[in-house]
């Protein structure tokens, strides 16, 4: 007879066999329709479509599978014709499934806890197997210390090479023409290590792609700043900020976009925000919230207080020009606002506030971020300036455990007396 | 050891830093202090006294405290006389050092220098790049000229002390009787606070003493300590109270400035390229290199353990160790890892970690 402890075993190896089997997500395509039927946003189904061709495709093997960090083109992986699995992501998704502990609990005993929570959910994951096999790592290090670190640690354990794009901090001409360089060097590697294909005339298809994307995104945006809201913040920072880490490159991307600016073309036309009684409206800074089950979102709306716009979908790159396709990248590259200097993030802020008429900011200061926690004192102290109400949130986006419901609920409910 | 104290007594008396020379505050060893001397300027090292309360209003509590402690001395004004400072583009926290010292204390100069994480060639003509702007905005700024030939003088100067503190290390590793390492880590403090001619003068009489000093096998622990800033000597009067020989700190305030620029050719792509080149921090791509490095000299100092100390919050370090650890591991090196929280002084449970870890090197090491 089995023991308990020989009972786990097995369960979660059958788990790790059902969740890396591409028959999985065959099976789990149509039920999630089902599942969906009464769901009225079409880009959202096309979301969670998106997520089981992404399994399926990394788990069925028969394209190439680069684990790449947020931020790094993923461009380069539908150029390539490799699916670009991005481990941060789906750390966010098992949070939002309420199934991180367990793996965040791993993560704990081989990192520091000071560390982000998603990288040690993510650890978590790949250590117990749960994440399609890589071919390749490619991270960058545009803005977070840990992933060239984490990625480098997670190709020393599946023994296969790691690529790092290393952004600079300055922008001038010289930048530029390193970063091309270095994607240069990073697509030509791509193509040996896997021994894949690759033609200029799919790069800058890709990039036509990701311009397309870009577009729709901006329409987006646009159609965001109407009153009322007529998208949630909560939203904008799980499944649209998703696609916009995944997708850009993909028809996906494309799909996906097109289709949800119509949606909101719509809602706009009638004016129809995602609140009734929309008192306030707030702009939410850093490129996460808190995935796991939590009251934060609820709270606000119950309060009549819209998340309107979340500095995640920022469109902070210029259009593309798809015949320079490297180029473009580099461009988008050495734009972020939240790499190099932090006037570009206030400057970048500035606009939300205004764009969005917003009558508060929230920034989320999730545990383990110093990129952005980094600067949230000084954007408090700009936005005094500007006379607009700013509260620093602290909280976990990944571990419920960091999560304390009632400190929170005081410290929002002072910030909406605030906003009042 | 009397002799050095008596040394660097006299070193003291013959005076510090003239006061006509502006002093320029920096950060990192990734910052070539060459072009900073050969501007005619006193690079000061920051390197402040563990205390952020002020900072603490500033910068989230979840960051690093070494950074936090730079701001909060500089907004008590302890860096006043600085004419400037110069941040390196390392990680995230001198990033938003940089960003916060300039919006809350703007210094008269202020300069961050972009420092790639490889050594490819593109990497080191970037690097090189970036040197050439902060030379030009030196120069700017304090209206001095380097030249070719300043640049290679002050290069040659620093090069002199960088040997002596390579000899300095080795007679340490030999076993001079009474030469402790966190006696060479004070020592190492005073490069910056005097004119460099004569603290080599200095330096080159400590070494020439101690390497007459009777050499004798030393039988206690012997650890080798890696990691990030440390906050002073702390951790190592600690290891060596206990009992431990220290017989390397690869840190950032000590061996990862020992080694040597060479001379010949373009003294900026010289630089560029040792600076990128130079024993790595974790913040760089190559964890496989550090890994490398630190076997070798586990095998040169014949050390039985490595004791890795990250502070909290440095993600570089915390991020890194998992690899590292599997790497040494795999070559049977036991590893302590210390979490520390630049305080100047440490818990209890540090000291008894590292108590059992020395016991345990003892016993089976």
């Amino acid at each position: 007879m089995a023991t308990i402890g020989e009972e786990e075993k097995i369960s979660h190896r059958a788990l790790k066999r059902v969740v890396r089997n591409p028959l999985t997500y065959w099976s789990l395509a149509p039920l999630m329709e089902i599942v969906n039927l009464r769901e009225q946003s079409r880009a959202y189904k096309i979301w969670v479509r998106y997520l089981i061709w992404m399994m399926r495709s990394a788990c069925s093997k028969r394209k190439k599978v680069i684990w790449m960090s947020a931020f790094t083109p993923v461009e380069l992986a539908y150029a390539v014709g490799a699916i670009p699995i991005l481990p941060e992501i789906i750390a966010a998704l098992v949070s939002y499934l309420g199934w991180a502990p367990p793996f965040i609990s791993i993560g704990n005993s081989m990192m520091s806890t000071d560390v982000c929570s998603f990288y040690r959910c993510a650890l978590g994951l790949a250590v117990e197997g749960y994440l399609p096999r890589p071919d390749l790592i490619v991270s960058s290090s545009h803005l977070c210390d840990g992933a060239n670190k984490f990625f480098s640690y997670l190709s020393q354990r599946y023994a296969c090479s790691h690529l790092l794009l290393d952004p600079p901090y300055d922008t001038g001409p010289e930048a530029h023409g390193y970063v091309t360089d270095q994607l240069r060097y990073l697509l030509a590697h791509m193509v040996d290590l896997m021994a894949v294909s690759l033609s200029e005339e799919e790069l800058c298809k890709v990039v036509g792609l990701s311009n397309t994307m870009r577009k729709y995104m901006v329409r987006i945006n646009r159609l965001r700043m109407a009153i009322p809201a007529p998208f949630p913040g909560s939203e904008g920072l799980s499944y649209l900020a998703g696609m916009g880490f995944c997708s850009p490159g993909s028809t996906w991307g494309v799909r996906f976009s097109a289709i949800l600016a119509r949606e909101l073309e719509d809602r706009v036309a009638k004016k129809r925000g995602y609140l009734d009684n929309e008192r306030y409206r707030v702009l939410w800074l850093h490129h996460i919230r808190p995935y796991y089950q939590n009251d934060i979102f609820q709270f606000l709306s119950s309060q009549g207080v819209s998340v309107c716009f979340e500095e995640a979908n920022y469109m902070y790159w210029p259009p593309f020009d798809p015949t320079k396709p490297l180029d473009s990248l580099a461009h988008k590259i050495l734009s972020n606002v939240w790499a190099g200097p932090l006037e570009r993030r206030l400057g970048a802020v500035k606009e939300m506030v205004n764009n969005y008429r917003v009558n508060g900011v929230i920034h989320f200061s999730h545990w383990g971020c110093r990129q952005s926690c980094g600067g949230a004192s000084i954007i408090g102290d700009f936005l005094k300036d500007q006379g607009v109400p700013y509260m620093i949130l602290y909280g976990d986006g990944a571990d419920p455990d960091n999560y304390f419901p009632g400190q929170t609920r005081t410290r929002l409910q002072a910030f909406v007396e605030m906003l009042g | 050891m009397k002799v050095i104290r008596h040394i660097l007594d006299q070193l003291g008396r013959q005076g510090g830093r003239a006061e006509s020379v502006a002093s320029v505050g920096w950060t990192c060893t990734y910052i070539p202090i060459e072009i900073v001397e050969a501007a005619g300027l006193t690079p000061a090292r920051i390197l402040p006294e563990p205390s952020s309360e002020k900072a603490d209003a500033y910068l989230d509590p979840n960051f690093c405290p070494y950074v936090r402690a730079c701001l909060g001395k500089a907004m008590d004004g302890e860096y006043k006389g600085l004419s400037g400072i110069i941040v390196a583009n390392t990680c995230d926290g001198m990033r938003r050092l940089y960003d916060a010292w300039c919006h809350y204390m703007p210094p008269g100069f202020a300069f961050i220098l972009d420092v790639p994480r490889t050594r490819s060639p593109n990497a080191i003509a970037y690097f090189r790049g970036r040197l050439q702007a902060f030379v030009r905005a030196l120069e700017e700024y304090f209206k001095a000229e380097i030249t070719e030939d300043s640049l290679r003088q002050a290069t040659e100067e620093i090069n002199r002390t960088r040997r002596l503190y390579q000899r300095l290390i080795m007679n340490h590793i030999q076993g001079v009787p009474g030469l402790r390492y966190s006696a060479l880590l004070a020592l190492f403090s005073k490069e910056w606070e005097g004119p460099r001619r004569l603290f080599n003068d200095a330096l080159e009489e400590i070494v020439r003493i101690t390497g007459q000093c009777t050499q004798k096998e030393l039988f206690s622990p012997r650890v080798l300590v890696t990691g990030s800033i440390l906050d002073g000597t702390s951790i190592i009067e600690l290891i060596e109270e206990l009992g431990g020989t220290i017989v390397g700190v690869d840190c950032c305030l000590a061996e990862r400035m020992v080694q040597e620029v060479p001379l010949d050719g373009d003294i900026l792509n010289a630089l560029s390229e040792s600076y990128l080149g130079k024993i790595p921090c974790a913040r760089m791509k190559d964890t496989a290199t550090r890994a490398k490095f630190l076997l070798r000299q586990v095998e040169k100092t014949r050390a039985q353990g490595l004791i890795y100390g990250a502070l909290k919050f440095c993600d570089p370090y915390l991020y890194e160790f998992p690899a590292l650890k599997e790497k040494l591991q795999k070559r049977d090196v036991p590893i302590l890892f210390l979490e520390g929280e630049y305080r100047g002084r440490l818990g209890g449970g540090i000291r008894t970690r590292v108590q059992a870890f020395l016991e345990m090197l003892a016993n089976f090491g």
